[in-house]
């Protein structure tokens, strides 16, 4: 009998074998940790600058320009009665939403120690961190163990008058002082690993570009129902009373940000993995939204 | 002395038959859509009623057949994880997000993943739709609680405060239950926002809306949720 059990548990066995290894299916693909050579750090910091680039251009040359020409700008753009679009702080958070329905794990928000949104406003750990990015100008990389994510701060500077002015003229802003140049607030970024393989980054930056284009397609769709709609096209709001279209303005962004993206990229991609591996040559294709 | 045995026979065959086929109709039972209210943890929420289990309890990468081998693998150091999932996912915001994002959210969730929240993340988690919205309830919001905003807005102050008594005041006695009364957390409800705080919506009514009853915000909504899952 026990002879028996014995034939048949070996037979079971052979059996549960051929299953799983035999005759089945591909293993799982799995996100090895050799993989993931590039601290995430980098990865923060080019995607800092693409959003540096993105936000001069669209507080100088949307919102600044634009207001020139009869575009209006306001904080209820989103509003059915009012025709205008989002201020600067506003074309952000619009990106971060964006961010979120993605599917690529970043986060990206806009804070101050004196916001015009109170709701805005820094506090605890986040104030401390961002007095020493106000101090310094260094960017501020941290560990948030209670959400598991990797936290990076940059400071957000006045560029333009435009900034100053309407923070120091808006009538529920705590602070009416602001100078060209101050640290008005900062950009938090966290993203939930310490390093990420080269995929990873291309994939996260392309999702950032499409949250840039994400953004702009939502204000092109309220400026085409306004009442007196602007020509959308090749032109841009310094030449007249226009907006680039998604092409366009996309185009741009990629036209300004590649010399500095690539050259990160490629000194990232010559660097030797951690074990002395050859690279992987199967690199993921660079996706840029347009 | 053999006809009877034949006759037990007969009936062995006979039970062995039904048995196969209440086996099969039990698992089929345990299978198929029709019986997915059995096996649910409890009534769906609000608003919920007709969505199919499917609809939030998503299929984990690859077939049972890959994830066991995958964590078998792992047990023999073939590989460096196991499986990340077995069977089914995890229901997280995302789930929830497929059918309810929306554009004008005034308090989405991922907001609350900042490091300056960490105390109501402590407190609340409000970074997770299901910390007010438990699925499984037979209710709308979960929460026990009607005066949550204590956990971030203490300091709120407008300078051109347009309420007879001012949202000051209101937090200086504390008066945490009456935010619900004129604000509709989500802000999706279309409605003409309270001047008076004596004319605020009661907190029963709060509550009786939490439990699944009539809005006290109105019925028109700036988005609808998908209706498909």
């Amino acid at each position: 009998m026990a002879k028996q059990n014995f034939w048949i548990a070996c037979l079971a066995l052979g059996a549960l074998s051929i299953y799983l290894f035999v005759s089945a299916p591909p293993p799982l693909e799995e996100k090895k940790i050799s993989d993931a050579a590039i601290p995430v750090e980098r990865m923060f910091e080019i995607l800092k600058a693409e959003n540096d680039v993105v936000r001069a251009m669209w507080t100088k040359e949307v919102v600044g320009a634009g207001k020139q020409t009869g575009l209006k700008f306001d904080e209820r753009w989103r509003d059915a009665d009012v025709e205008a679009g989002p201020l600067p702080a506003l074309f952000l958070r619009e990106t971060a939403k964006s961010l979120e329905k993605n599917p690529t794990p970043l986060s990206l928000f806009l804070g101050s120690d004196y916001p015009v949104n109170s709701a805005n406003r820094f506090e605890g750990l986040q104030l401390e961190k961002f007095q020493v990015v106000k101090q310094t100008l260094k960017p501020q990389f941290f560990f948030m163990p209670d959400i598991q994510m990797q936290v990076a701060m940059f400071s957000d500077v006045a560029v333009v008058e435009g900034c100053i002015q309407c923070h120091n003229k808006h009538e529920q802003s705590p602070k009416h002082d602001w100078k060209l140049n101050d640290v008005m607030g900062a950009t938090t970024w966290m993203y939930p690993s310490g390093s990420v393989s080269m995929d990873e980054l291309l994939r996260t930056l392309a999702a950032l570009r499409q949250g840039f284009k994400d953004a702009y397609e939502s204000y092109l769709e309220k400026a085409r129902k306004f009442a007196n709609p602007p020509t959308i096209g090749e032109h841009w709001p310094a030449e007249g009373y226009f907006l680039p279209s998604s092409e366009v303005f996309m185009g741009e962004i990629a036209k300004r940000t590649a010399p500095h993206t690539l050259a990160v990229l490629s000194s990232l991609a010559s660097k030797p993995k951690p074990g002395g591996s050859a690279a992987n040559k199967e690199g993921g294709a660079l996706v840029i939204a347009r | 002395m053999r006809a009877k045995a034949g006759g037990a026979r007969k009936w062995q065959n006979r039970a062995y038959v039904i048995g196969f086929c209440l086996g099969l109709a039990i698992l089929a039972f345990t299978v198929l859509p029709v019986g997915e209210w059995f096996h649910a943890k409890g009534p769906m929420n609000t608003g919920h009623g007709k969505l199919a289990c499917a609809a939030c309890h998503k299929h984990a990468p690859g077939s049972f057949r890959q994830q066991i081998q995958a964590n078998l693998r792992h047990a023999f150091g073939r590989r460096e994880g196991p499986a990340p999932f077995f069977g089914r996912l995890p229901v997280g915001n995302a789930d929830c997000m497929a059918c309810h994002e929306r554009p004008n959210d005034r308090h989405p969730v991922y907001r609350f993943l900042e490091p300056r929240f960490s105390q109501a993340r402590e407190k609340l988690r409000p970074h997770q739709c299901v910390s007010c919205h438990a699925e499984h309830h037979g209710r709308r919001v979960t929460l026990a609680e009607t005066g949550y905003c204590v956990n971030c807005h203490k300091n709120t102050r407008l300078k051109k405060d347009p309420i007879d008594v001012s949202h000051a005041d209101l937090i200086a006695d504390k008066q945490w239950d009456s935010c619900l009364g004129c604000h509709d957390f989500h802000g999706n409800h279309i409605m003409q926002i309270e001047k008076s705080v004596g004319k605020r919506t009661p907190t029963e009514k709060i509550r009786a809306y939490f439990d699944g009853g009539p809005s006290p915000y109105g019925t028109t909504l700036h988005y609808k949720a998908k209706q498909d899952g």
